[in-house]
């Protein structure tokens, strides 16, 4: 009996044992893909350097540290672990229960940057100034929207309805309406197509889909024709389109044709660090934030941009496989979803440097100078890997 | 189910072509614009941030011997404006607060707006430079600009070099002035490496010795950021500064000389002519050369302008002026190298020398000199209408007998034209070697005698050839006229005469020619070279007024050395009884100048010279007077003509004589009075 119970103990105790061993094989964090944070970290320092050469020469001249802007940038680095490692913790299949209150929080916050609130620069009005810290609402919106979406269609169940469609259409207009009156016509764009690939990955219908893209360009044809563009966004979006009213694209060309030269005169291999003269002597306007890739293109040439892009590209190959491998459909839209809305803002953004696009202020994800956007960013790279790790 | 399991699998399969899709097409455009296009994209980024901006070199002086300066720069109160600061890049205000600060601009410089833009895109000046847009202002003007800065945004205040003229309008016609090429000149090679906007030597010293005065530009190479804020030097070469030229002239003698010729020509317009009309003396010229070496101490053309007008560009008012008012008849002409015109009796010593050296009558034959002559049934009437005894040369020059000369041009003309018969067809009229012709040439006529100023004439020699030529040249419009006018009515038959016979060299032409009529056309340097080859025994000279050029550092570059353009070749004994005839012009009382010269210390200062007086049919004749002294030693020629300015002996020769009693200290220019001579219409 002495004998028996302690050898049902120790049976009990090697189970338990094996189980454990067994178990924690399965355990979550035994299965982290480190490629994706490794590349994240890549990008994130090949935008550091080229903040701090874009702002090297004008910092200097003007008695300030060179290294001011590139600080900045690593706080909101070190807050973006912290958000990548909170966002990866918590098992996305409970933000579902907590999708309202996130999808809430941001439309609020959307309102309130268009109130006095709101910090206007460049014409366009889309910061909320905490102390030092700048908050750019329409980054964390992007990412209610997402999981908004990507709920709902996950009720459908791969099979939705048009309620499931109407409901994901109005969760994904209302704040792009928002955005869209700070004025922020590129986040806008990256609301609906992220909302469109959704679709697409839900399961909704390709009659559906075809009325969405046929009502969208109706709806971008309305607002061409009414006052709902700002006027320098429209000279931006004609002088692109080749307008030929010079007072209108002025601004935009100018941008387009010094990007244009920024990078080709990088020629294959570059100029090499800090000798960008386009880069030095501030031909580009915003080459810290929304022009950040002609520092690269100019500075590294061809090497250089499609290194990067490169980067880009792994980033997305990981996000799709760990889309399809998926335990749920949540998790295949929540991982699809990223790299779409991905992929379209770097190309958005390179494309407007490369005269490829026109030219709307959309950071390029993990380069561009700007907290919000980067910390953003790594809280995506978290979920990524929040639903990696949860894939059995 | 598992439908719905599929299906994502291929949607996510769909939405991965999709992004490689796009990341292709950044790609390839990116290959596209770096690797295939990016040469141009460097250019574009050198434009972008490189600016080459001119250095102007300061322009060369030029000094006399005495280092007394004619022209050199002065640095001038320049208001000036950054162009890219006010204007876009077609010329126009960039905004409202441009305009306002060109219309300010305006104001303070009491011109028109229009004015300042037209100034500010003169495309004389590079747009990386401040446009020179007021030169010489009031200081008041800078302190207005200096301390109110923010209502003339790009606006500073300079000092540029300007050319000035510490002597004024002094010896204009032989400094010159400057100007702006043009855009043709830019094509042409000599201008090679001309700018647009660069300013060029348009006449005098300034145009001849362009390439010295010059200089050479330098450039500085700047870096300029996006606001074209210069940031760095990036190379820099140096202007070259101009090198010096040193001429001979005389500042002292040329302002005397000036001022004699002005006084001469206005004093004489009050003689009234027998047909009740004053003497129109409407210009002059005058010229002093040095007898040693043929360089010039003074030339002066009456009427001048003012070289300081140019600076800057030319006021409307000032370039009506120089070439639109009638009373001013073209100022800006050098008479000394530029004035054409029949030398008269100044030209009897060509004619003369060759007549005796041809052999028809030695230097001391007595010829006939009656008051008039006939010849072909054509009076030729001498100037003194009562007949003289029989003369030899230095009596007929002395009296400036026409009829001594007539004879003998129609006797050399008959030997000539025999020459002709005698060939029988063997020669044509051009081949026949002519003695007047042949001396005209020897004596330095017909052709430039290559002064080192500019646009110099050549004048005309006319003889069998010539007269031929222009004959080919001219004869469809006699041969014309001679079919459409009525026939046998006086118009006709000359042009059916010269029609057919317009080419031939006949006795009234040698007989012209012979008194510096007909077609002869002699500049007043050319009388003057002939002259001086008299005075030194038979070396014609190039006259000259360039000595040295002198590099910034005052080291001598280039020396310019007498020079001898030909030799006279004449028998000494007609030489010595052409001098002696000049000297008695002045010196006999039966001279034709002895009045012009009345009172004047000859014994201690012999003057030779000649009169003349050349018809110019319908207008009043022109006064010459050409001489040298001392007639023993000669040192100085000098030469005056007077357009419309009656006879020799009234109006040039005072005008000498006032300029040697300058030259020998007897009488300050100050002091002279201009005092008309007797009216010898030779």
């Amino acid at each position: 009996m002495e004998a028996g119970y302690g050898e049902d103990r120790r049976l009990k105790l090697l189970r338990q044992r094996v189980q454990d061993r067994w178990g924690s094989a399965y355990a979550p964090v035994r299965h982290l893909d480190p490629l994706l944070v490794v590349i994240a970290l890549l990008l994130t320092g090949v935008g550091l350097v080229a903040i701090y050469s874009a702002k090297l020469t004008a910092l200097v001249s003007q008695g300030r540290s060179p290294t001011e802007y590139i600080s900045t940038q690593l706080i909101a680095l070190v807050i973006g672990l912290i958000g990548m490692i909170v966002a990866a913790v918590i098992d996305y299949r409970h933000l579902r229960t907590y999708v309202a209150v996130l999808y809430g929080g941001a439309v609020v916050l959307l309102v309130l940057v268009l109130t006095p609130l709101g910090t206007e620069i460049n014409g366009s009005q889309r910061w909320i100034l905490l102390g030092p810290l700048q908050l750019q609402p329409s980054e964390i919106a992007k990412v209610a929207v997402l999981i908004a979406v990507a709920a709902v269609l996950h009720e459908a169940k791969g099979e939705p309805g048009l309620g499931s469609v109407g409901a994901g259409l109005v969760l994904t207009l209302l704040p792009m309406g928002l955005v869209f009156m700070q004025p922020d016509l590129g986040t806008s764009i990256v609301f609906v197509w992220l909302a469109a690939t959704m679709f697409l990955i839900g399961g909704v219908r390709a009659r559906y889909l075809v009325s969405l893209v046929v009502a969208g360009f109706v709806g971008v044809i309305v607002a061409l024709q009414t006052d709902l563009i700002q006027t320098y966004q429209l000279g931006r979006l004609t002088s692109f389109l080749g307008a030929s009213d010079p007072a209108l694209a002025q601004g935009g060309a100018f941008h387009t044709r010094q990007s244009l030269i920024a990078i080709g005169s990088g020629q294959f291999s570059g100029k090499g660090l800090f000798q960008g003269t386009q880069t030095a002597l501030q031909y580009v306007p915003e080459n810290h934030t929304d022009f950040v890739f002609t520092v690269i293109g100019e500075e590294f040439g061809f090497i250089g941009t499609s290194l990067t892009l490169a980067l880009f590209l792994l980033l997305v190959w990981r996000g799709l496989r760990i889309a399809v491998m998926a335990k749920d459909l949540f998790g295949t839209l929540l991982a699809g979803g990223i790299v779409s809305v991905l992929t379209l803002q770097v190309f958005i953004n390179v494309g407007m440097t490369i005269g490829l696009m026109p030219v709307t202020g959309l950071p390029l994800p993990f380069i561009s100078y700007g907290g919000t956007s980067l910390i953003v960013w790594f809280a995506l790279i978290g979920l990524l890997l929040n639903v990696h790790m949860r894939r059995f | 189910m598992a439908s719905s399991e599929a299906s994502p699998l291929l949607r996510l399969t769909l939405l991965s072509v999709l992004v490689i899709g796009l990341f292709i097409a950044l790609l390839s455009r990116l290959w596209f614009l770096q690797v295939l296009a990016g040469d141009r994209y460097v250019a574009l980024a050198d434009t972008n941030r490189l600016r080459t901006v001119v250095v102007e070199a300061p322009r060369g002086d030029i000094l006399t011997d005495t280092g007394a300066p004619l022209v050199q720069n002065r640095p001038a109160l320049t208001i000036s404006v950054d162009r890219q600061v006010l204007l876009t890049n077609d010329g126009e205000p960039i905004n409202e607060e441009a305009e306002l600060a060109i219309g300010r601009l305006a104001e303070l410089l009491r011109i028109d707006d229009d004015e300042v833009l037209e100034r500010l895109t003169s495309q004389r000046y590079s747009p990386f430079r401040p446009v020179p847009i007021a030169f010489d202002v009031a200081p008041e003007t800078v302190f207005a600009v200096q301390e109110h800065q923010e209502l003339f945004p790009g606006v500073v205040a300079e000092r540029l070099p300007v050319r000035s003229y510490p002597h004024g309008d002094l010896a204009a016609h032989l400094v010159g002035y400057l100007n702006q090429i043009s855009e043709a000149e830019l094509t042409e090679e000599r201008f090679a490496d001309y700018r647009g906007g660069d300013l060029v030597g348009r006449a005098g010293l300034e145009a001849s010795y362009e390439q010295q005065l010059r200089g050479e530009a330098g450039n500085r190479l700047l870096e300029v950021n996006a606001q074209n804020r210069v940031l760095d030097v990036l190379r820099e070469t140096p202007a070259q500064q101009g090198n010096d030229l040193i001429v001979s002239l005389d500042v002292e003698l040329q302002a005397a000389v000036e001022r004699m010729l002005a006084e001469g020509i206005v004093s004489s317009r009050e003689f009234v002519r027998d047909d009740g009309r004053n003497l129109p003396s409407t210009a002059g010229a005058a010229v002093v050369l040095d007898v040693s070496d043929g360089s010039v101490l003074a030339m002066a053309s009456y009427p001048t302008f003012d070289p300081a007008q140019f600076v800057g560009g030319l006021s409307d008012d000032y370039a009506e002026y120089l070439y639109q008012d009638e009373d001013v008849p073209q100022p800006t002409i050098n008479r000394v190298i530029q004035g054409r015109y029949p030398p008269g009796s100044v030209y009897k010593i060509v004619t003369g020398a060759a007549f005796i050296d041809a052999g028809l009558a030695g230097p001391n034959t007595a010829l006939p000199c009656p008051s008039s002559y006939e010849q072909g049934g054509i009076t030729f009437n001498n100037w003194n209408p009562v007949s003289e005894p029989p003369m030899d040369l230095a009596t007929a020059l002395m009296r400036s007998c026409d009829t001594y000369f007539y004879d003998l041009a129609y006797q050399q003309w008959v030997r000539e034209d025999r020459q002709l018969d005698a060939a029988d067809g063997e020669l044509s009229q051009a081949d026949i070697d002519e003695a007047v012709s042949d001396m005209a040439y020897r004596f330095g006529f017909g052709d430039p005698l290559g002064i080192d100023l500019p646009s110099e004439l050549g004048g005309y020699v006319p003889d069998r050839a010539s007269k031929n030529d222009r004959w080919i040249e001219t004869r469809q419009r006699d041969c014309r006229l001679a079919e459409q006018l009525e026939a046998g009515t006086y118009g006709q038959l000359v042009s059916a005469d010269r029609c057919q016979f317009g080419g031939r060299w006949r006795g009234g032409d040698a007989i012209n020619t012979a008194i510096g009529q007909g077609e002869t056309q002699t500049t007043p340097l050319q009388v003057a070279a002939s002259y001086l080859a008299i005075a030194n025994g038979g070396e014609l000279l190039r006259p000259h007024l360039g000595r040295t050029i002198v590099s910034p550092e005052g080291d001598v570059l280039e020396e310019f050395d007498r020079e001898v353009i030909s030799t006279l070749d004449l028998d000494p004994a007609v030489l010595g009884a052409i001098q002696s005839g000049l000297e008695r012009v002045v010196a006999d009382e039966r001279g034709t100048a002895s009045d012009a010269f009345a009172g004047f210390p000859l014994d201690e200062f012999p003057v030779a010279g000649k009169t003349g007086t050349a018809e110019q049919q319908p207008r009043v004749p022109y006064a010459w007077f050409a001489a040298y002294a001392p007639a023993d030693e000669p040192q100085y020629v000098i030469v005056v003509s007077v357009e419309e300015g009656g006879g020799g002996s009234q109006t040039a020769a005072p005008i000498v004589r006032g300029i040697f009693e300058h030259l020998f200290d007897v009488r300050p220019a100050e002091e002279f009075e201009f005092e008309l001579g007797p009216e010898i219409l030779d």
